[in-house]
């Protein structure tokens, strides 16, 4: 039975023209879509078609092509198959629509690439520190943060040949196998 | 009286009695058995921060059996002897660790587990991960590894009751001593406004161990953003009349 839903379902979006349909395998869907139509086209998932769980929403932060893109992961129970819905959004200002009318939980994974990526969902409940609540600086998760120079700007670093190891290599002991001997 | 002189007596310091040391060569046997006795009964913090907190359950339990050699776990800060860092430490998780070693009754130890305590580790590109521990606490014994076998746990536990015995284990001083160094590191990472509940000078004073490096700029800023206790406010009634008013 799901694997008849799934080919009617294959079916049907095949007949949308304004998205990028693609059947990895029978379990996944992989769909690209325009920003503008995509609340739209979970909205029909979810009733229409019982992919009525929203696993993650993640964000890759393109920025050469100056784009992020959201994908909204939706798994049904009827047809066992999960539709990652790909949709780009604009790097600036990285503004975009909430799904929390639609699906509860986005509210946590909205919240959480706000955190990371910056991106503001509007109509989100809550868009507040979530994680990182000690951290004033960039969304750490944004291609354009460089956490090495972060780091080497804020902390110290242990010293790599202190006096106590050296004493230890002049009785013969010491490091035996160093990093530059296994790579 | 004359054989008691010839009994060696070790010249390091008591831990019970800090720096003093003591003239009857009697107290000074006496306090070595108190040395022996409190390296022999060690209470471990269980407060576990990163991976290698996999290790200590084997450690712990019948395999390699910690408890033969004295060693517990304790599930209070106020009942603890060693603090185990075993793992990575995030920023977040550094205050959160300073606020434990601080309500720790002195003596007190503190063990970096694996490499990340030593200098970040494999996290040490990462932003949210503080380097190295010992600026921010005194450090008594690393255990290095990623992670380190719970042989070489053992083995380090029992280089720091050795340490214990002979008296050379006051690292926990350092704290006091050198407060103000310690502070400036922490006010460093989270923010000029830094407090933790535990009043670190009284007890320095109360030990007798306030140097010249206890006092400083940092802990300036210190008494400069402290603000005095509030009782929190009881509020249930009024949340239920709130709650009751929005069902309404």
């Amino acid at each position: 039975m799901s694997k008849e839903l799934n080919l009617w379902l294959d079916d049907l979006l095949k007949d949308i023209k304004i998205i990028q349909f693609k059947r990895k395998n029978s379990r996944r869907v992989r769909i690209d879509i325009a920003p503008e139509a995509l609340p739209a086209l979970l909205e029909l998932l979810q009733g229409r078609a019982s992919y009525v769980h929203l696993s993650a929403i993640s964000c890759v932060d393109w920025i050469e092509e100056n784009e992020f893109e959201l994908v909204y992961h939706v798994w049904s129970y009827e047809t066992n198959s999960l539709v990652s819905a790909h949709t780009r959004i604009s790097r600036e200002p990285g503004v975009y629509l909430s799904v929390y009318d639609l699906y509860t939980p986005a509210a946590f994974f909205e919240r959480d690439i706000h955190e990371m990526f910056g991106v503001y969902f509007e109509g989100s409940p809550d868009m507040e520190k979530f994680i990182l609540t000690e951290w004033n600086g960039p969304p750490p998760m944004r291609k354009d943060f460089d956490s090495e120079a972060f780091v080497n700007q804020t902390f110290n670093w242990e010293e790599y040949h202190p006096q106590w190891l050296k004493d230890i290599e002049a009785e013969g002991g010491g490091i035996t196998t160093r990093p530059e001997d296994v790579r | 009286m004359n054989e008691l002189d010839k009994i060696p007596v070790r010249q390091e310091i008591s831990v019970a009695q800090g720096s003093v040391k003591r003239s009857n060569p009697l107290a000074n046997v006496f306090d070595e058995l108190v040395r022996f006795c409190q390296s022999r009964s060690m209470f471990m913090l269980h407060y576990c921060t990163g991976c290698g907190a996999i290790e200590l359950p084997p450690a712990m339990t019948s395999r390699f059996d910690m408890e033969r050699l004295g060693i517990q776990p304790m599930v209070t800060p106020r009942q603890a002897d060693i603090l185990l860092i075993t793992g990575y430490v995030s920023v977040k998780t550094l205050k959160r660790i300073i606020l434990t070693y601080e309500q720790m009754p002195a003596p007190k130890y503190v063990i970096g587990i694996c490499s990340c305590t030593v200098n970040g580790g494999m996290y040490w590109q990462s932003y949210a991960t503080a380097k190295v521990l010992k600026e921010y606490l005194p450090v008594d014994i690393y255990i290095a590894g990623c992670m380190p076998r719970p042989e070489a746990v053992i083995s380090g536990l029992r280089d720091l009751m050795g340490d214990i015995k002979s008296g050379s284990a006051s690292n926990w001083k350092r704290y006091f001593q050198n407060y103000d160094h310690y502070l400036g590191n922490q006010q460093k990472l989270f923010d000029e406004d830094w407090q933790t509940p535990t009043d670190i000078i009284a007890e320095a004073e109360h030990y007798g161990l306030i140097t010249d490096q206890t006092l400083g700029e940092h802990t300036a800023l210190l008494q400069k953003h402290q603000q005095p206790l509030e009782a929190l406010e009881f509020s249930l009634g009024e949340k239920r009349e709130k709650i009751r008013g929005e069902n309404q």
